[in-house]
């Protein structure tokens, strides 16, 4: 099975906001691709802005971000894009077009890309919105459901594209016991079918982190340590 | 104190140079992404536009109806009597051509267009940011300059000509029947005058004017919409900025290019 995405490396990545403290200080990681990822660390640690800056949502203030050996965060956005569309990136807050509805909102990327046919397309929205129960939402606009409704629209959409790399932002908080089993259910379908190889994920939701297992990766000053190796399978 | 000033003032001034060329660069980068953009069919473009088209242009007809026939009306009653008074009442399509043609026209429409769509368009697309949609279309590899950005300029740009065009139909035409109310003014003498008045340069004058002051108002309202960084209390500020900007740029525009004409004008007469 190839893949466009082999390996990503940080090399010496600084980040800051404008204004504010550095998130990463010369950070130096190599990710453990085909593996479930977690991040792990203390709120405010840069989980979030990790994951921003992996799928080209930020660009580093000093230092390489490496794909396969290339230098992505220098890449213009249309040299960027096959990886951006390798990418699957749900949101832990918003993310949703206002002005489209929940179907429409997942259609999106599959129609714009043309990744596959309109009937397609179709189809596979709807195979997720009768998968997670979306039905009574899918023609309502993001701002007439409910915000565990919404995030679980952003969740499926990062899915939809059948990307190599999941990037999951704290996005389990407010989900039921059974929409996190079915979620994790879907990403080792993909995973199973080769589509999928990497999921990175930042949660405090051990019940989302209980499913796979995992590798973690630790944010604390600045750095990002390879906190354990060891992999686990928790029970539910 | 004196230096001090001047340092300031020098300063200020290349801040809004830097500014402007920002400002205007974002023309070039969202038509740039949209060349660019493989994925992005005539489509997805035109529903866009035809959405931007509808709302700053067809639902601003009516308030526009309403300012061309009282700006008609008032321009000819005016004009007119005060042309008899010279004696000079043949010349009213001229003083209309140049009045509402030239100058009222373009500028009062660019006006309430920056009123009416400016600020919806700066705030929609600041909440966009705030909400993270902007990312959420980065993230799924749509380019918000070719998405957002340059189909509103489009839509903008074709709004604004458009009811310039019907802004300066209404007040020649329903100001002149205001006007007969009450002063008797023959229409065929009305329009004859109107045709003769009517040149090209004033056609090319009015669509100079028309076109551009859509693109700034656009432009500046996406500009300052994606200034927005992560909290929806800056989207009233961007929408402020977005609306004294387009008016200060607008109106600037528009008074240089009547004075360039007019320069032009002079030049030719061998005036200057």
């Amino acid at each position: 099975m190839s893949f466009l995405i082999n390996s990503i490396e940080f090399k010496d990545v600084s980040f800051a906001f404008e204004g504010e403290e550095s998130v990463l200080q010369n950070a130096n990681c190599s990710f453990p691709m085909g593996e479930i990822i977690s991040l792990r660390g203390e709120r405010g640690a840069g989980r979030s802005t990790l994951l921003q800056l992996l799928a080209g949502l930020q660009v580093p203030n000093q230092g390489r971000i490496e794909i396969d050996g290339l230098n992505v965060s220098e890449m213009s956005f249309d040299e960027f894009l096959p990886y951006r569309l390798k990418i699957g990136y749900a949101f832990d807050l918003g993310g949703l077009l206002s002005n489209r509805t929940i179907s429409e909102n997942l259609l999106l990327p599959l129609n714009y890309h043309k990744l596959c046919s309109p009937q397609e397309a179709a189809e596979r929205v709807n195979y997720y919105i009768n998968r997670f129960s979306l039905q009574k939402a899918a023609d309502v606009r993001p701002a007439n459901v409910s915000g565990g409704v919404r995030k679980l629209a952003c969740l499926v959409r990062a899915l939809l594209i059948e990307p190599e790399l999941i990037l999951l932002d704290d996005m389990t908080v407010g989900l039921s016991k059974g929409v996190i089993e079915t979620y994790c259910q879907s990403i080792d379908d993909l995973r199973k079918a080769g589509k999928t190889h990497t999921v990175i994920f930042s949660s405090y939701d051990e019940l989302f982190s209980s499913q796979f297992e995992t590798v973690s990766l630790f944010l604390e000053g600045g750095q990002i340590y390879q906190h354990t190796i060891e992999k686990r399978a928790v029970s539910l | 104190m004196v230096l001090r000033a001047i340092d300031n003032l020098g300063r200020r001034l290349i801040n809004n140079v830097e500014y402007t060329i920002r400002v205007l660069m974002m023309v070039y980068y969202s038509l740039r992404a949209t060349m660019s953009d493989q994925a992005q069919g005539l489509r997805t473009i035109f529903s866009v536009v035809s959405a931007q088209i509808y709302f700053t242009g067809w639902q601003a007809m009516p308030l526009i109806s309403v300012l061309a026939i009282a700006t008609g009306s008032i321009v000819i009653l005016q004009s007119s009597a005060q042309l008899s008074l010279l004696g000079g009442s043949q010349m009213i399509g001229n003083l209309l051509v140049v009045i509402i043609v030239r100058e009222v026209g373009p500028l009062l429409t660019s006006l309430v267009v920056i009123a009416r769509s400016g600020t919806a368009v700066a705030s929609e697309v600041g909440n966009m940011r705030a909400n993270r949609e902007i990312d959420a279309l980065e993230s799924m590899g749509i380019n918000p300059l070719s998405y957002i950005v340059f189909p509103r300029i489009v839509g903008g740009v074709v709004s604004v000509v458009s009811l310039a065009y019907y802004f300066t139909m209404i007040a020649l035409f329903g100001g002149y029947l205001c006007t007969r109310l009450i002063q008797d003014i023959p229409v065929a003498f009305y329009i004859e005058s109107l045709v003769r008045a009517l040149a090209a340069e004033d056609i090319f004058l009015f669509l100079v004017k028309t076109s551009f002051s859509g693109m700034i108002i656009f432009v500046v309202s996406c500009y300052q919409g994606l200034l927005v960084k992560r909290s929806s209390h800056e989207v009233p500020q961007v929408t402020t900025k977005a609306v004294v900007d387009s008016i200060i740029y607008v109106t600037v525009f528009n008074m240089t290019v009547t004075t360039l004409f007019y320069l032009n004008q002079l030049i030719e007469l061998g005036v200057i």
